[in-house]
């Protein structure tokens, strides 16, 4: 693990989505004067990197404040995100842990799978006495709620009569966007693998008088959604094909992207969701802009370390969003006024292709490419 | 220091059956008493050039281990019929050697640390504990037996370095950085998955790296072993693991 910086305000525990997104870190370390090296020896390298801190960040709030942190890269290798990893993936969160702790952050970030594999495993986070943990899971149901809304304005789809199905619904940003939602729309699909929990989501909706189906299987579904949120843990690239509406506006909120490259959905709008950006801007030592956040806008992260921060320029040092199931429409309103008040929004559309936005007279639709 | 392997293994220890991967394990044994010849070598120098005589004592005794365990390795290759040579002179040991001696000549008593007890013996303990949960027969335990005091050789040296570390701690880190760039650099060719400066002078024929799948084993995981062994050890010292990171991140593949 890395050695003590002396205290900063936050830190955000990461790692990469693909061995692309790896390579360009180590490209990185090694700097312009070395050659990058190729994939074959990042897949033999990365594996053996014991988590630690890659650069320091600092965020800048619209109101003036500065926070600075660092990024702690678990380095959890892209391939093996699924559950016969999970015992080595938690050793290496719970590690990268220690560097955020021994770094002396105020407030932790568990970005991207590390908040999946630490939601309902808060107790194995390691002994701390002056630094808290947040999954950073509210404000990124915050930004994945905006962006559907807006993203249905600007189409002009009517979300009151719209099915809305929810992948990996039982999740905590699953049910955090169902919890948002279910009252806006016409109908809820829930999909989730865990029928236990599925209908205790679906009864605790159908208490708020919401219609509610739920699945296992996809194909059990009967009614075909229009609006679909992805928040698996796991890409699943043909996942859709065939069971919603041609046209259907999908909003892919998953880290690694749950639709792959190349998905066949000619008909469908795809987003990206659950990202934010920051107007103040955002600075990395060493240089790792759009390496650490590789998006086509400037100073645009995911929900999840963006909640670190703003809790860290707001001096709210505290677990905001901790365990699995507790996101309320309060709670993501709250996290999403203090972010917009430090000048965190809703980040510009894009997909797999680019920006959307630009482009949303022709809308985004078409296969992700 | 007790040492778990004793200098009285007997000399043509009986060979119990022949391997088949014999020769693989014949150059993986090679290797090992090459390395712990050279380390003979450096703490022997290493007492010349201490001024304490604990230190001097300690480096003799550090010295008769790493025989000692030179010894083992070759004991367990007569157990399994073949003949281990060594070569202290062979391309990148003898570069290891030379960067030592470097700091021999400036009487460098940190450097030498640094050297053998942080880079060298990162090497050995990872490479020693890999090669052991894989070898056969009572090879496997040697191996692990030595990894571990290997181990306890880092820990000893542990505390000498960070207290020094922290006497000026930037001071420290430049001299680490200085000699990572020599000896790692030379280390990471060693480990290169390929041998890219020609033949090693150590294997007995070809190069063994590609035939290590045949006995459960790669170049790749050894040398991803051995760095992930050294990252950690310098967390151990304090060194920010964003700057370790580049270090090793800038290493020839």
């Amino acid at each position: 693990m890395g050695g003590a910086v002396a205290g900063v305000d936050f830190a955000l525990i990461g790692h990469q989505e693909s061995w692309r997104a790896a390579a360009d870190v180590l490209a990185v370390l090694r700097g312009k004067e070395r050659t990058p090296l190729p994939e074959s020896e990042i897949r033999d390298i990365l594996p053996w990197i014991p988590p630690r801190v890659v650069c320091h960040v600092e965020v800048r709030s619209i109101g003036g404040a500065n926070a600075h942190g660092v990024y702690v890269d678990s380095f959890i290798p892209p391939g093996r995100l699924d559950a016969v990893w999970t015992h080595d993936n938690l050793a290496r969160v719970r590690a990268a842990a220690e560097c955020a702790i021994q770094a002396g952050a105020g407030i932790v970030s568990l970005g991207g799978f590390s908040s999946i594999l630490i939601e309902g495993n808060f107790d194995q986070l390691p002994e701390r006495r002056a630094t808290v943990f947040t999954t950073g899971n509210t404000l990124t149901v915050a930004f994945i709620v905006q962006g559907v809304r807006k993203m249905c304005a600007l189409e002009g789809r009517d979300l009151r009569r719209s099915t809305l199905l929810l992948v990996g619904a039982t999740g905590d940003v699953g049910s955090g966007c169902a919890r948002c939602l279910a009252q806006e729309v016409r109908r809820v699909l829930l999909y989730a693998r865990n029928v236990e929990r599925l209908r205790r989501l679906a009864a605790e909706l159908e208490a708020e008088s919401v219609e509610v189906e739920i699945a296992t299987d996809l194909q059990q579904l009967h009614a075909r959604a229009d609006i679909v949120i992805c928040a698996a843990s796991l890409a699943s690239p043909s996942l859709l094909l065939g069971r919603i509406a041609p046209d259907a506006l999908i909003c892919d909120a998953g880290y690694p992207k749950n639709l792959a490259p190349g998905a066949d959905l000619p008909e469908a709008t795809v987003f990206f969701g659950g990202l934010g950006q920051v107007a103040g801007g955002m600075a990395f030592s060493p240089d790792f802009r759009g390496v650490l956040n590789r998006h086509p806008f400037p100073d645009v992260a995911h929900g999840c370390l963006l909640e670190g921060m703003t809790l860290a320029l707001e001096g709210r040092f505290e677990p905001f969003s901790r365990g699995r199931g507790f996101i309320t429409p309060r709670r993501v309103d709250e996290i999403g006024a203090i972010a917009a008040r430090h000048g965190i929004h809703l980040a510009p559309f894009h997909n797999a292709a680019g920006p959307i936005e630009e482009l949303s007279a022709c809308g985004a639709r078409g296969a992700i490419q | 220091m007790e040492t778990v392997i004793g200098l009285g293994c007997p000399s043509a220890r009986e060979c119990t059956a022949p391997l088949p991967a014999a020769p693989i394990w014949q150059d993986v044994l090679a290797q090992a008493v090459t390395g712990e010849l050279v380390a003979a070598m450096n703490y022997s120098a290493l007492a010349e050039v201490c001024e304490d005589p604990e230190e001097v004592s300690e480096a003799l005794e550090h010295a008769e281990v790493e025989r000692g365990h030179a010894a083992a390795f070759a004991a367990e290759g007569r157990a399994i019929g073949v003949e281990v040579a060594d070569n202290t002179d062979a391309i990148h040991w003898k570069r290891l050697r030379e960067s030592f001696m470097r700091c021999i000549a400036e009487r460098d008593f940190i450097g030498c640390l640094i050297v053998q007890e942080i880079m060298l013996e990162s090497f050995a303990v990872a490479s020693y504990a890999r090669v052991g949960k894989v070898a056969p027969g009572s090879m496997g335990g040697t191996f692990a037996a030595i990894a571990a005091e290997e181990g306890e050789h880092v820990d000893h040296a542990m505390d000498i370095l960070r207290a020094e570390r922290a006497r000026d701690r930037q001071r420290f880190d430049e001299k680490m950085h200085r000699l990572h760039l020599d000896v790692m650099t030379t280390l990471a060719r060693m480990l290169a998955k390929e041998c890219r400066d020609g033949h090693c002078e150590v294997c007995h024929a070809d190069c063994v790296k590609p035939a290590l799948f045949d006995i459960s084993l790669s170049a790749a995981e050894l040398r991803g072993a051995s760095l992930q062994q050294y990252l950690k050890t310098l967390d151990r010292l304090g060194l920010p693991g964003e700057v370790t990171l580049q270090w090793v991140a800038q290493l020839p593949v």
